[in-house]
């Protein structure tokens, strides 16, 4: 496939996954004139927060990673540090942006409520996004295996 | 030995650290015992470990009514049920089609179809059906409103996006594509009935302001875990480079090349038939 001919694919593809919300946008400027439901300030709020939390969460996890990487190179110590500094630099900005006042505090009272808020928000997120991920997956090879078998014998004599 | 007394009297903290914190550890603790292990033993607790962690969360919401975050706990055992019917329909549904391996009888199909329909009715009798997880008598679960948008909305744009992917990169997809397509709009049309239908507890309004939340959340998300990757890959890339280069060899010399040669030389043609 041609290089040009790939990137137009890649950005249908992208196209394709962001179509439903666009499609929701459109009709909600048609109909209401503007973007009806979304309050600037809580969406960043929420975006924020989701991000803060996801780093840290997720480079806990990599933190976890390192230790099977150090199995195959006599267990270093520099990596492990650095991302050590990596996580520690994702808790204590989520701690100091929150303590910063309203602009990251949802409906809690205080740094601890939110953080740990939004560590469980961040399960249960992550449980429906698993959740999608699995009936996207399941369905498109549902609908593949529900074809009838073809072979490259077929292919050839087409 | 009176547990409830016990209970009872124990720190509002450490009852959600024993009896929400902890169990939640302790999934992840056991799946990676269950499959990292080769002895049974090991893979058998692990298993119980994890399940005694589900279900320990489940309970959570009354082990541990204080505790506002165990209203997670609730929403978990209120979807596990249509949850898993999905999950298990679909693997039926995939598995009773032409695969190589592990082929289940062709009658699982419609018990697949069965189940994974009766998942998704499930859910959506969540929303406009007296099934909605409640914490209290007409108070809705907080978690519901971040599980049920971010689900449907991420379905649509997956399958969107499959059915697109099915059709560039795929050869002779179409009725692939179509049924991905199908599973899109339907989604799209559940997504669009909500925003304009009430149900007996969840407003349509509350529901369009957490759809976008939902947005909000799956992009944070996404920006703060390519954020932790990249973060990782800088620091593996920054150790890689400091280390000194591996030692080099010596090219081989004439000897060398030309007894390699000579062994070539001898394995090289075959017999004549």
């Amino acid at each position: 496939m041609k290089e040009s001919s790939l990137s137009m694919t890649w950005r249908m593809i992208l196209l394709a996954f962001l179509l439903p919300p666009l499609f929701i946008l459109a009709l909600d400027i048609t109909f209401y004139g503007s973007f009806k439901g979304i309050d600037s300030g809580v969406t960043f709020t929420r975006f924020a927060n989701a991000t803060l939390t996801a780093y840290t969460l997720c480079s806990l996890f990599l933190l976890g990673n390192l230790f099977f990487y150090g199995e195959s190179r006599n267990r270093p110590l520099a990596p492990l540090v650095g991302m050590i500094f990596a996580t520690l630099l994702g808790i204590l900005s989520t701690w100091f942006f929150i303590g910063q006042g309203p602009m990251l505090l949802e409906d809690n009272g205080s740094v601890r409520a939110q953080a740990i808020y939004n560590i469980v928000h961040m399960f249960v997120s992550s449980g429906a996004i698993f959740l999608a991920v699995c009936v996207a997956l399941g369905v498109t090879f549902s609908a593949i295996t529900s074809q009838k078998p073809r072979s490259d014998f077929d292919l050839e004599e087409e | 030995m009176n547990i409830q007394g016990f209970v009872d009297s124990m720190d509002e903290m450490l009852k959600a650290f024993l009896l929400f914190w902890l169990p939640i550890a302790m999934v992840p603790l056991g799946l990676w015992f269950s499959m990292s292990s080769r002895s049974k033993s090991t893979t058998t607790n692990g298993r119980f470990l994890a399940f005694f962690g589900i279900i320990l969360i489940c309970l959570s919401t009354w082990t541990v009514p204080s505790s506002p975050s165990t209203a997670a706990g609730h929403l978990l055992g209120a979807i596990i049920g249509p949850c898993m019917l999905i999950i298990i329909g679909i693997y039926l549904i995939s598995f009773s089609g032409n695969v190589p391996v592990g082929k289940l009888p062709r009658s699982d199909r419609r018990l697949g179809v069965l189940m994974s329909g009766a998942g998704f009715v499930w859910l959506a009798g969540m929303h406009w059906w007296i099934l909605t997880p409640q914490l209290s008598p007409d108070e809705v679960n907080p978690y519901w409103y971040v599980f049920w948008p971010t689900f449907i909305l991420l379905t649509s744009c997956l399958a969107s996006c499959s059915a697109v992917t099915l059709l560039t990169l795929g050869d002779r997809r179409r009725a692939e594509s179509n049924a991905m397509f199908f599973v899109s709009v339907l989604s799209m049309i559940i997504l669009l009935l909500g925003l304009n239908i009430d149900g007996p507890l969840v407003q349509a309004d509350d529901f369009r302001e957490n759809l976008w939340l939902a947005v909000a959340d799956m992009a944070g998300i996404a920006a703060g875990s390519l954020l932790s990757i990249l973060v990782f890959a800088f620091v593996i890339y920054t150790y890689e480079r400091s280390l000194p280069p591996p030692k080099t060899i010596e090219p081989p010399t004439a000897l060398e090349l030309e007894r390699v040669s000579a062994v070539i030389q001898h394995h090289l043609g075959g017999e004549e038939e």
